[in-house]
């Protein structure tokens, strides 16, 4: 493919084969992530202000970094994992490129960890973390590891990037400077992700709709621990109960796009 | 090519696209898309919002019912609609 | 070891790579940067050209399946990040060799036919040793087998190819300059990461000579194959040119016969080397090829 850079040149005019080999190319994500990490180490900028949080508000932000950690390395394990399985060569390059993403989060979080003074910060992972966030990472390798691409990527980028993306967004709203900055940087990973995860999927069952019982026992078998991971993380940001049916509405829309309501 | 004049030819507007600072695609792509402002923000006729990803597609042209846009940063392929209070929304393709 | 991991961050890593010498790069190489005139309009050097190029595209398809499959394998969280890195820079090396088959006029409907004509069947072989490891989820074998001997193979066989086109196809040069600086990493966590497990697990040895011995087979029989087919584009597409010599050897002139055993020598000679340094010793193949 050979993209013009000049007057005439329009994206929205790509055939369908070219757009998904240009967006899920290392090209893509190459020029993607120059836009926004470039000169934030560690995702943050050197000058953005760090004030001192009080006890309680850095014990809560503690708690939920820790587990921000937890879903990361679910995150960079499944997508490793899944490097293997992806049907094409395109996804693989796709997929290798969220895995350096996740990477790449559970780095920073642990960076935030370790300037807000956890010293240990495995033990403390280990400590807070939310009990149905793991058995959601357990069950999301269980599909990766029995091979089910269709399953563990519904799991993955789906149920979990979209969860994360919603959380994510909502605290970065009323976070520190320096998290709601690193967070930012995680965001812009994020719409990569879910949106590989609903086109993707959405594009298979459109050529086999057959596919889609098999998602939808998925979605019913991760609904009620999908419901405890997102009630723990809102519990943690105190977000107000009557706000939480708009955030979940965002998962809610995708999976009716995808017909698995 | 002939997109931009056959929507003159159609009696379309067209655009000169500028960068917004949306940075999150490669940058010969970023005039392309923009953020979305929340309440307030007011689309123009040649602008979309993703419903995937929530960012605000811009296209060279004025966008009508059944135009086909993508959403480069959450790699979504639309078609353009007429919404039932006449706005224009767009709806993911598969 | 948590000091040793630290330089190989994601952060690092994006200092380096992204932020770095691939700043400015598309495919690996420059903008304006294009396959040599002389190698497009020589069929019999296009033809070489496709060939080699195939073999680099399966070789980092399997580097890409291993480093992928590693990093669930990896016994803590620095070796796993550091994998992720190389599993994206796996999936680069993939895209710009498949990118430069494009360049050099294979059709993308006719990719995959292309691949599975010309591969090498030993270095097919080469990487379904490897995977196995990988997928029993042996992390040590695994590292050895992948940032040792796939890696130190790769490391030598691009260094060769790099010196040959510096001169006569420059665009080429420069998209492997940049996976010979890849390869540096891969290679030196390979080392220094492994190193310590080694001693950790003595009892590893024996299995992980056996899978040393059982590559190296396949990775001298794919250069004799390689060369006794045809010879490798870098002695077609050069000059006499000085620049072109590389271990003593000019590649500009020498046979096929001689570029296989000068390439042998390297990747052995690196390959006991590096083994040596991680506790291990260089198993010579039990059958000549």
């Amino acid at each position: 493919m050979v993209i013009a850079d000049d007057d005439d040149f329009d994206p929205h005019l790509l055939e369908e084969d070219d757009f998904v080999e240009e967006v899920q190319s290392f090209e893509f994500w190459f020029g993607a992530v120059e836009g926004y990490l470039v000169d934030r180490p560690y995702g943050r900028s050197p000058d953005t202000p760090d004030p001192e949080l009080d006890d309680t508000r850095r014990d809560r932000l503690i708690t939920t970094l820790c587990n921000y950690c937890v879903g990361e390395t679910a995150a960079l394990e499944g997508a490793s994992g899944l490097v293997r399985l992806a049907p094409n060569h395109h996804a693989k390059v796709f997929m290798a490129t969220q895995v350096v993403d996740e990477a790449r989060h559970l780095e920073v979080f642990l960076r935030r960890l370790t300037d807000l003074g956890v010293v240990d910060t495995a033990t403390e992972i280990q400590k807070r973390a939310n009990p149905a966030l793991l058995d959601f990472k357990s069950s999301l390798l269980e599909l990766v590891d029995a091979g089910e691409w269709d399953a563990a990527v519904f799991a993955q980028n789906v149920i979990l990037e979209s969860m994360e993306f919603t959380v994510f967004r909502s605290h970065a709203e009323n976070a520190d400077p320096v998290t709601a900055e690193v967070l930012q940087g995680v965001i812009s990973d994020e719409r990569r992700h879910f949106g590989f995860g609903e086109n993707d999927l959405g594009r298979r069952m459109a050529d086999d709709p057959s596919r889609r019982p098999r998602l939808q026992e998925v979605k019913e078998q991760l609904d009620r621990i999908v419901l405890s991971v997102f009630e723990g993380a809102l519990d943690d940001l105190d977000v107000p109960v009557a706000d939480r049916p708009r955030l979940g509405q965002e998962y809610l829309e995708t999976v009716e796009r995808l017909g698995l309501t | 090519m002939s997109d931009a004049r056959d929507a003159v030819a159609k009696n379309r507007h067209t655009y000169e696209l500028e960068e917004t600072g949306f940075n999150e695609v490669p940058k010969k792509w970023r005039k392309f898309y923009r953020y979305w402002e929340g309440v307030g923000d007011v689309l123009a006729p040649n602008e979309v919002v993703c419903p995937v990803c929530k960012v605000v597609i811009r296209s060279k042209r004025e966008l009508r019912p059944g135009d086909k846009v993508y959403c480069m940063p959450c790699m979504s392929r639309m078609v353009v609609v007429k919404a039932a209070d006449g706005s224009l929304e767009a709806e993911v393709i598969f | 070891m948590a000091d040793f991991l630290s330089q190989y961050s994601i952060q690092r890593w994006l200092e380096m790579c992204p932020q770095g010498y691939l700043e400015d790069t598309v495919y690996g190489r420059g903008a304006d940067e294009s396959e040599a005139e002389d190698l497009l309009g020589n069929e019999t050097m296009l033809d070489a050209a496709i060939t080699a190029t195939v073999q680099l595209v399966v070789g980092e398809r399997c580097a890409l399946a291993a480093s992928s499959g590693l990093v669930n394998a990896a016994p803590d969280y620095p070796s796993k990040r550091f994998l992720a890195t190389q599993t994206l820079d796996e999936a680069r090396h993939v895209e710009i060799f498949t990118q430069r088959l494009y360049d050099l006029g294979v059709k993308k409907d006719k990719l995959e036919d292309e691949i599975s004509d010309r591969a090498n069947p030993h270095l097919v072989k080469f990487a379904e040793v490897l995977l196995e490891k990988v997928e029993a989820g042996d992390f040590i074998a695994g590292v050895v087998g992948q940032n040792i001997v796939l890696e130190g193979m790769a490391f030598s066989v691009f260094e060769m190819m790099e010196a040959g086109n510096r001169q006569l196809n420059p665009k080429f040069a420069h998209t492997l300059r940049g996976t010979i600086a890849d390869e540096r990493r891969h290679v030196g966590f390979g080392e220094n990461r492994i190193g310590s497990l080694i001693q950790e697990h003595p009892e590893k040895k024996p299995e992980i000579e056996r899978m040393q011995e059982e590559m190296t087979y396949h990775m001298l029989a794919t250069f004799a194959l390689a060369f006794s087919e045809s010879p490798d584009e870098a002695i077609q597409s050069n000059g006499d040119s000085p620049e072109a010599e590389w271990h003593g050897t000019n590649l500009a002139t020498a046979t096929p016969e001689e570029m296989e055993a000068v390439l042998a020598e390297t990747v052995l000679g690196e390959f006991k080397t590096r083994l040596g340094r991680i506790g291990l010793e260089y198993q010579s193949p039990k059958s000549p090829v």
